[in-house]
């Protein structure tokens, strides 16, 4: 008995080694893999942006230039970790890398996923577009934590781009606006990962310049199951604002919820991490009702014009619902991958790698755009919404030459 | 001044909520010295039950004595949900290994729970839900400058009667007797006529039926569940039974309301992100000192 | 129940060649292995690319989980926390090589000085614990794990919090072998970190079957089977189960070393949560407490199940569409948590010893269900 199933299990795993190993290229193909959580309560955002870049793909006819492609919806999260996990996110990128027939990457959806596969792809010259992350040390040099971006080059060579403003523009353009709200006490949130606690750190930084009083700015566990205890302490500081730099899965609807419990009347500011449904049926629509302000880099779906527009009412036909905010972005994404691949004709990594971070003028849903020098959208559009009657309502735009013109 | 009063009120009413799940770990523990690692998710399921519930029977259009009823109601109902479900898992998978090394049944434990979870993901789906609000928010201490709603009141109003019924049944029921004497010595009650198996069966009975009303007061205080949501409670719970002593009733009380207002001073005074951290210290720093626990009472252990 | 008597045959038969090789394999299962891992790199050419990075994790974890089967499997002591040692080597390896701090020290040394330093925290969470009766001992390596990893999370100036500490500098940078840059090498081909790795499990496990047939060995299983005869016997349960922790620690935080080396990073402090020592614990349990050969191939079949089975599994549910709508109940990883807790549960019943036993412990488990 010990020998049977000791040799089956010793075999199975032999087999399977061997088996994931053998794949040769095929020259009529091309693959694009996708890195986005897919487990998980940001599996709702991560569907639509699946289904851009499927959209993406169908337009094309599923060919570009004389390859058919494929598309992999790759996992970076796991079941039990209920997010993106680094091994799940650095055996995706090592998969793409391995495969020949990979000539593009779109992800990661959160900004601490990208800097576990960013090098590894960086060492293969793989393109990776990302169509939501925002956090700054990623490609502004001087601006993230000492060494980024050069840590995420290993060969110095260019490989990454995202087609949404970073928060550089989203943190302190928040802070410029609700000082234009009249706000002058804010206590600050983050969940202490990469990204909220970036855009709420330089968010922290904006309204001391600006002159607005930073009652307590404290992480929060984002494990944690209630934070009535913490909405003590934020009530006693009486804030106007509340800001939390975080994310629906970081607990986002759960703090909403408890400061209503807590009776706190102040305003509530999420950054993009948030603009999706989940967050309001998570919170609770009566709880944000009025007082509760999403950023966005990027117009909202309803608002976009033109190609945008064609694209959202496309989805809107075939799927029966409106998209989530950054479904048009996976499409971009996906649609820039494609442009470059087509033009350079070849399935030469580096060639449409550099082909792609050469685009300048590209006429798309989101508008007509670029990527800068250092692999960042030349758009620099970006809009607050209020949540009314349960869905998010767009406000206002807010223009970063605007706002850096009013004292 | 006050905002201390708020953090100690709402770190007691944490706290009892705590200290009825632990009431449950440390009821099977007392009887079969098992840590049982699915109560938490046993828990998780209760709620489960209580949000189908809910939303089947539309209890957030509700008003006043209904939304009393409504939440007895649910209160029994998931009592006898987890209870029954409590039971078949002693039943099926601990009754087995009655004599196994302790390793098996703790292990076992752990399996249950994982599967626990999955019917969870299944049943939820893997964002947590919102739990709708059953209760007017209104503030009931607005006078004193605190705020204490009709949330809060109700852990109160269903923990503490709880409590006192559970007190009750093992000291002055036949039951309970049964219970602490199977506790002692199981070969020594099986001398003297207990049914042993039965008496364990209706301890986990008692343990999930005080984890279904656990669950129902989730839901409605916290208002979000997920299907992850039995592992952290679990260890706050378990920390709170092991802290007052674990196989002991009033320790687990103690030991939830000791974690509650530890839970809320280390948020209010040291800072939310140590919180954990602080927790599990003061217990390591416990155990280490008092190995039984605060009210718990040494076991000698025979040759 | 009285044994079959053995025919006098079975003495003078010749042995075929085919049982000669089977008798050879399952005697000398960790020479066979050890030369077939070896020359895997040559004969599958996809262990230099996604596979053999995966394949070098899981020899971490095996060095990992052999960490463990010291405190679980051979001393009997229920530990919930192997996932904070994990981490703490892997910190404490990341600050002593990282260009943030001051000391970028070479590889082995940095290994060697957290190793050490790992169990040094070992012994000092376990002196004053290692009296309390199992179940609390649980509980306090439970309660440990957590504050480890709140405490890496939130000493950002330290430990980098969420973002972790990197880039990890691969070994031997640096130092040049002929006039390939050795660090180079290990960055660019993973097969330089799997024959790293491979070598270092091989020689936790010699030491390992070392320990066992040592008197420290026998003295963990002394304690194991019955602490008050083994202190009646004039073994001091108190100073062999420190041994035990210490040791335990020490080899967790060797892997933890391995594992920022091959990754680069330390990865956020989440990773080392209570999540990661259940997956170690369940893997030591199923594969076989107290037995080398089993630890190893519970690790295997764990880390195979979860990175090789379901993501093909997934993979091809996607690509025969049987799941359209992308509900969790038609996807294989959907059932995950199911299947290892139905595995869990049906070995804890038929057979506790796990896949391949050690026979001391099968004797154990069995005596009262002959």
């Amino acid at each position: 008995m010990a020998m049977n199933a000791r040799s089956w299990a010793v075999w199975l795993a032999v087999g399977m080694a061997v088996a994931t190993g053998c794949r040769p290229a095929d020259p009529t193909l091309v693959k694009i893999v996708s890195s986005l959580p897919r487990t998980g309560s940001a599996k709702q955002q991560s569907d639509t942006i699946v289904r851009g870049i499927r959209m993406a793909i169908e337009e094309a006819d599923g060919k570009v230039g004389p390859f058919r492609i494929e598309y992999l919806d790759l996992d970076d999260s796991t079941a039990a970790a209920g997010q993106w996990t680094s091994e799940a996110e650095a055996a995706n990128a090592r998969r793409a890398l391995q495969d020949p027939d990979v000539m593009a990457y779109i992800g990661t959806f959160n900004s601490g996923a990208a800097k576990v596969s960013m090098p590894i792809l960086n060492l293969g010259d793989l393109l990776m577009v990302s169509p939501a992350n925002t956090a700054v040390g990623l490609t502004k040099p001087g601006l993230g934590a000492p060494g980024e971006p050069e840590v995420y080059r290993p060969t110095g060579r260019f490989n990454y781009a995202r087609v949404v403003p970073a928060d550089d523009l989203q943190g302190p353009l928040s802070a410029d606006w609700a000082k234009k709200r009249g706000v002058n006490r804010v206590y600050i949130l983050d969940d202490n990962e990469v990204y909220g606690k970036g855009i709420a750190d330089l968010f922290d930084e904006r309204c001391r310049e600006l002159g607005i009083e930073v009652v307590g700015h404290d992480s929060i566990d984002a494990k944690a199951q209630e934070f009535k205890s913490l909405m003590a302490s934020v009530k006693a500081a009486r804030p106007d604002l509340v800001y939390f730099g975080g994310t629906t899965q970081t607990k986002g609807g759960q703090l909403a919820k408890d400061m209503a419990s807590a009776g706190i009347g102040a305003l509530f500011m999420v950054p993009d991490g948030c603009r999706e449904q989940v967050f309001i049926d998570s919170a609770g629509a009566a709880n944000l009702e009025g007082r509760c302000f999403v950023t966005f880099g990027g117009l909202p779906p309803e608002k976009l014009t033109g190609k945008g527009q064609t694209f959202v009412d496309r989805y809107r036909t075939k799927f029966g619902e409106l998209p989530e905010a950054y479904a048009v972005y996976g499409y971009e994404a996906t649609c820039v991958a494609l442009q470059a691949i087509r033009e350079v004709g070849v399935k030469d990594r580096r060639a449409i790698t550099d082909r792609a971070l050469a685009i300048r003028g590209f006429d798309g849903a989101l508008g007509r755009w670029g990527f800068d020098a250092n692999g960042d959208t030349t758009m620099r559009t970006l809009t607050v919404s209020v949540v009314k009657g349960g869905k998010f309502e767009f406000e206002e735009i807010l223009d970063a030459a605007e706002e850096a013109a009013t004292p | 001044m006050t905002f201390f009063l708020q953090q100690c009120l709402i770190g007691l009413t944490n706290g009892a909520l705590v200290a009825l799940v632990a009431l449950g770990y440390t009821m099977v523990y007392g009887i079969i010295r098992l840590i049982n690692f699915a109560h938490g998710d046993l828990i998780m399921l209760g709620a489960c039950l209580a949000l189908t519930v809910v939303s089947a029977l539309g209890m957030a259009g509700w008003t006043g004595a209904a939304t009393w009823f409504g939440v007895a109601l649910l209160v029994i109902l998931c009592g006898l949900f987890c209870g029954g479900l409590n039971v078949a898992v002693d039943r099926i998978v601990y009754r087995p290994l009655r004599t196994a090394p302790k390793l098996a049944p703790l292990v076992s434990a752990i399996g249950v729970s994982f599967i626990f979870m999955n019917i969870g993901l299944f049943w939820l789906g893997p964002a947590d839900r919102s739990f709708p609000e059953l209760l007017p928010a209104t503030n009931l201490l607005a006078g004193e400058g605190l705020q204490f709603t009709a949330k809060d009141l109700l852990v109160i109003v269903v923990v503490v009667p709880l409590m006192i019924a559970l007190s009750v049944l093992v000291k002055s029921t036949r039951l309970g007797k049964a219970m602490r004497a199977v506790s002692q010595d199981p070969t020594a009650a099986a001398l003297v006529g207990i049914d042993v198996d039965r008496v364990i069966a209706a301890t986990f009975f008692v343990g999930g039926f005080l984890g279904g009303a656990a669950s129902v007061i989730y839901g409605l205080y916290i208002n979000t569940i997920g299907f992850q949501m039995g592992f952290q409670n679990g260890l706050y719970a378990f920390t709170a039974a092991v802290l007052g002593g674990i196989g002991s009733i009033p320790g687990a009380v103690v030991g939830g309301l000791v974690i509650g207002l530890v839970r809320a001073l280390s948020s209010a005074y040291v800072g939310e992100r140590w919180t954990g951290a602080i927790v599990f210290a003061i217990l390591i720093v416990i155990l280490v000192f008092r190995p039984e626990g605060l009210l718990g009472r040494g076991t000698k252990e025979k040759v | 129940m009285s044994p079959v008597p053995a025919r006098p045959s079975d003495a003078i038969e010749a042995v075929s060649p085919r049982d000669r090789l089977f008798a050879f394999v399952r005697e000398r299962w960790d020479f066979v292995a050890l030369i077939a891992l070896a020359v895997a790199p040559l004969v599958v050419p996809a262990l230099g690319g996604a596979l053999g990075g995966q394949v070098t994790t899981l020899f971490v974890y095996c060095i990992l989980a052999l960490g463990l089967n010291v405190m679980v499997g051979y001393t009997g002591l229920v530990h919930l926390g192997i996932a904070a040692f994990f981490g703490i080597g892997a910190y404490l390896f990341a600050i002593l090589t990282v260009p943030m701090y001051p000391f970028q020290m070479r590889f082995v040394t940095a290994a060697a000085v957290s190793a050490l330093a790992t169990a040094g925290i070992g012994l000092a969470l376990g002196a004053p614990t290692l009296r309390l009766r199992g179940d609390y001992l649980a509980i306090v390596t439970l309660g440990f794990g957590e504050v480890v990893k709140v405490t890496l999370r939130n000493l950002e100036q330290i430990t980098g919090g969420m973002k972790g500490l990197n880039p990890v500098p691969p070994p031997g940078a640096g130092l040049k072998i002929g006039d390939t840059d050795l660090g180079l090498a290990f960055a660019i081909d993973p097969r330089w970190f799997y024959y790293l790795a491979l070598l270092t499990l091989a020689g936790v496990v010699i030491a390992m079957r070392r320990l066992e047939n040592s008197r420290l060995g026998r003295a963990w299983v002394a304690v194991r089977e019955d602490e008050l005869a083994a202190e009646a016997m004039g073994v001091s349960a108190t100073r062999v189960k420190l041994s035990a922790f210490a040791m335990s620690s020490a080899v967790a935080g060797l892997a933890g070393c391995l594992y920022a080396a091959s990754l680069s990073t330390t990865a956020d402090p989440n990773a080392y949560d209570f999540n990661r020592s259940i997956m170690v614990l369940c893997a030591v349990i199923l594969g076989g407490l107290g037995s080398i050969p089993g630890t190893l191939l519970g690790v295997a079949l764990l880390v195979g199940f979860d990175t090789v089975l379901a993501p093909w599994a997934d993979s091809a549910i996607q690509e025969w569409n049987i799941n359209p709508t992308g509900s969790s109940l038609l996807s294989f990883s959907g059932w995950r948590l199911a299947i290892f807790g139905l595995a869990l549960i049906l070995v804890m019943r038929y057979r506790p010893e796990g896949l391949v036993p050690s026979r001391r412990m099968a004797a154990e488990l069995h005596e009262a269900h002959p």
